[in-house]
């Protein structure tokens, strides 16, 4: 059997991919275990006071303490979570909806699918943000869950487009065509050679949007449109820390590095994540 | 003096040999054949012999075209030697010409460069002459239409004189025919191989026709040149190759390609 | 009665543009049969009406004494397991994402074949000439004729009656290509093949019958050894002509 020996380059970059991967998976696992301990023990009651206010870091406060005199250790721990569970929920809500969307405009006659892509592009020249802002309006009120579903659902359009263009490319390839005279039915192709051959690209894209997400809620917090404590997010945190930005830094650094490592964790993540699950790309036995 | 040599050349790629060791020459007037299938490194020895390889891949060995040498030569060097020297047709003439580019701009184009190089004045009329009659030696018909047209707007074959008609505004002293017909259809491949037997002919042009395709080289060259993966197994004239190959390989090939030819003989 | 017959079929996307004018042939049981055209030629079109993927504008296409629908399903699955298909490129006709076992057993999963899968397909790749240690692998593994060796294994795995094969070697290296014909031809004692093709030496070496095409009509048919002895049409005695050949010694 014909295996062809793997060219050097080919070894560097497959090195240097697995390094990029493990660092991601660190980072975003860290953050994982922080956000599964935090449902069983804090540092400290994250609502009560915790020590004098706005206390510069110590041993005791690694982070210092807010105007409340709360712990803001505590609180990024706490973040962690909600970063995480706002990240996972927005992207499910779009693979959800922007997938099946995707798949049924790349199989519509030609009028549906240039009305949906041109949807699609439409709510995507929206920026995220904006289109979160007006969902989480539409709602009434600000709570964890609005910001997922309009976070989501601001999303989808993205998803909905890079899924529409891969199923197309897939549909093209001759494989679809032999599946179809070997019998094969349509819901068969699509979950059996369709949906494998875009998921790839499909979950690279997912983790950045993931990534994205955790940023877009954070902004919408800092205005305001986030959960209230005791399920405050970093962008809660970093928009409480802006007064204070001058006499006590920490209060704005603090949550800022947290967040700045989840995201970079996802995108390194996203980045390692490309080999895994494809064969073509795994070292042949 | 020969006009392409190749020397020792070795072309690697992460460690990995594409050509290894090989030596070439074709001299003033000549035309060889270089037959390989996939992965024999026939394109890479075409691209080597004109300086246009990938910049990843590394070159040991000599290459020289007309005297001068090109592995290590600088791009400046080089540009005088790619047209006046030896000018190139690929295998896909869709994409060997510029799809934004009128046909007639598409020829006045290396024929301008000519004119400078040889430090003629740029008259609009005659290079306007001289395209119509490029044209006309690839037998295009109807070259009014064809010379306002877009790439697109003709047929493959024809698209294929168009290229063969840019290679030979240049006048070089030697052809690169890289599988020029592979993508053409049996009719039009044997216009296009009658054309470019009777041009390089008429014209004293050297040529270097790669293909994976035995017969189709019998008709154009009269010696050839059988690379497996990088290596040349066997030279010789054609006639002498195809009835008595000496190598195990050539020997494969000419037996699969004389079992098609078989099934067809009732023709003769 | 024919295998498949082609009663006067037209195909066209619309009226100015018709692609196949009036074409009538029959395919025998047993008997391998060469479509031979140019580019446009009309080649693949009738071939897409055969796997299916389109019907024609006017005339019929008869498999047995039944037409060809499309729509129906009961229908189709009988078609399908006594038609299967085999393409060009050997790198796009295998999904790189399933195993070799997967890629053959489809056509026993889709057309709801009972009885074990695995013997069935460890017959099928010793058909081909490939070891049976190759189910574990994914189709990156092989070389272009092991690849087709793979898609050859997938249409014959349910034992058609008819194989279409597209152009099926034209994507592989000369050493390649006579082993895979020479497969062919050893399968084609039990089925028959439709070898559509613009290799005339190809289809010269597999077939009894050939078929040439030009413009969507067909200009002459008949028996392989008369065509290639005795042309008739002009355009069949330019394609003849037009076939480069070996050099005499």
């Amino acid at each position: 059997m014909t295996v062809l020996a793997e060219p050097q380059a080919e070894r560097t970059r497959r090195t240097r991919r697995s390094l990029t991967f493990s660092i991601g998976l660190i980072l975003v696992g860290l953050h994982l275990a922080v956000a599964l301990l935090t449902l069983v023990w804090t540092p400290y009651d994250p609502t009560g006071m915790a020590g004098g206010r706005l206390e510069a870091p110590s041993w005791a406060h690694p982070a210092g303490t807010d105007r409340l005199g709360r712990d803001l250790f505590t609180q990024i721990m706490i973040g962690s979570r909600i970063a995480l569970v706002v990240g996972a929920g927005a992207v499910a809500i779009a693979a959800a909806i922007g997938v099946t969307l995707g798949v049924l405009a790349a199989f519509a006659t030609r009028y549906l699918d240039d009305a949906l892509a041109a949807t699609f592009d439409i709510l995507i020249a929206f920026p995220t943000l904006l289109l979160a802002m007006l969902v989480v309006a539409a709602t009434g009120n600000a709570s964890l869950l609005s910001a997922i579903l309009a976070l989501g659902i601001a999303i989808s359009a993205i998803v909905a487009r890079l899924t529409r263009i891969l199923v197309k490319r897939v549909l093209a390839m001759d494989y679809i065509t032999a599946a179809r005279t070997a019998g094969s039915s349509w819901p068969s192709i699509v979950f059996r050679h369709v949906l494998p051959n875009i998921w790839p690209t499909l979950s690279v894209n997912f983790a950045l949007q993931f990534g994205l997400a955790v940023i877009a809620e954070a902004s919408l917090s800092y205005l305001g449109l986030g959960a209230p404590p005791p399920n405050a997010s970093w962008g809660r945190l970093l928009q409480e820390a802006q007064g204070t930005v001058y006499t006590a830094p920490f209060g704005a650094v603090a949550p800022g590095l947290a967040l700045v490592s989840l995201v970079i964790g996802m995108n390194l993540l996203a980045d390692g994540l490309r080999d895994i699950g494809d064969p073509t790309r795994r070292r042949a036995r | 003096m020969s006009l392409l040599v190749i020397e020792g050349l070795t072309l690697e790629s992460s460690g990995q040999n594409l050509v290894s060791n090989l030596s070439l020459a074709v001299g003033p007037g000549a035309r060889l054949g270089l037959i390989g299938e996939s992965g024999s490194g026939k394109s890479l020895t075409a691209l080597a012999a004109i300086g246009l390889l990938p910049p990843d891949i590394s070159v040991k060995g000599s290459v020289r075209l007309d005297g001068k040498e090109v592995v290590g030569a600088r791009e400046e060097e080089l540009v005088p030697l790619r047209g006046a020297v030896a000018a190139t047709v690929f295998q896909e003439p869709l994409t060997a010409l510029d799809p934004l580019m009128k046909v007639g701009r598409q020829v006045a184009e290396p024929l301008v460069r000519r004119y400078r190089r040889e430090g003629r004045a740029l008259d609009r009329k005659a290079v306007a002459r001289e395209v119509r009659s490029l044209l006309e030696r690839v037998s295009l018909p109807d070259i009014d239409r064809i010379m306002n047209a877009y790439p697109y707007e003709i047929s493959g074959g024809q698209r294929q004189r168009v290229a063969i008609a840019m290679a030979l505004a240049c006048r070089p002293k030697l052809l690169i025919a890289d599988e020029p017909t592979t993508a053409l259809d049996v009719t039009t491949q044997a216009e296009i191989l009658e054309l470019l037997s009777d041009l390089v002919r008429e014209n004293g042009m050297a040529l270097l026709f790669i293909s994976h395709d035995l017969p189709v080289v019998a008709r154009v060259v009269e010696e050839v040149a059988v690379l497996r993966r990088g290596e040349l197994v066997e030279q010789g004239p054609v006639k002498t190759v195809f009835s008595a190959p000496s190598h195990d390989y050539t020997k494969t090939l000419v037996s699969a390609a004389a079992a098609f030819d078989q099934a067809l003989e009732p023709i003769r | 009665m024919s295998l498949i017959s082609f009663d006067a079929v037209s195909f066209g996307y619309s009226s100015q543009q018709q692609v196949l004018h009036d074409v009538s042939f029959k395919i025998e049981a047993g008997v391998n049969v060469g479509l031979v055209g140019e580019s446009g030629s009309g080649k693949s079109t009738i071939l897409k009406l055969l796997l299916g993927l389109a019907r024609p504008s006017s005339g019929a296409i008869r498999f047995g004494n039944e037409a060809l629908e499309p729509g129906n399903r009961d229908f189709m699955r009988r078609y399908r397991r006594a038609v299967q298909a085999v393409f060009q490129d050997p790198y796009s006709s295998l999904d790189p994402r399933q195993k070799v076992e997967a890629i053959i057993a489809e056509p026993l999963r889709a057309l709801g074949i009972s009885g074990p899968r695995r013997p069935a397909i460890e017959a099928a790749l010793r058909d081909v000439g490939l070891p049976t240690d190759a189910i574990s692998r994914y189709p990156h593994e092989f070389s272009g004729g092991q690849r087709q060796r793979i898609a050859i294994a997938r249409a014959i795995v349910a034992r058609p009656q008819l194989i279409l094969a597209d152009e099926a070697v034209s994507a592989l290296d000369l050493s390649t290509r006579i082993r895979i014909v020479e497969l062919v031809r050893d399968l084609s004692k039990a089925m028959a093949i439709l070898f559509v093709s613009h290799d005339l030496g190809v289809v010269a070496s597999l077939c009894e019958e050939i078929i040439i095409l030009e413009r969507g009509r067909i200009v002459e048919s008949g028996r392989t050894s008369e065509i290639l002895a005795r042309p008739q049409h002009p355009y069949t005695q330019k394609l003849l002509a037009s076939v480069p050949r070996m050099p005499v010694p």
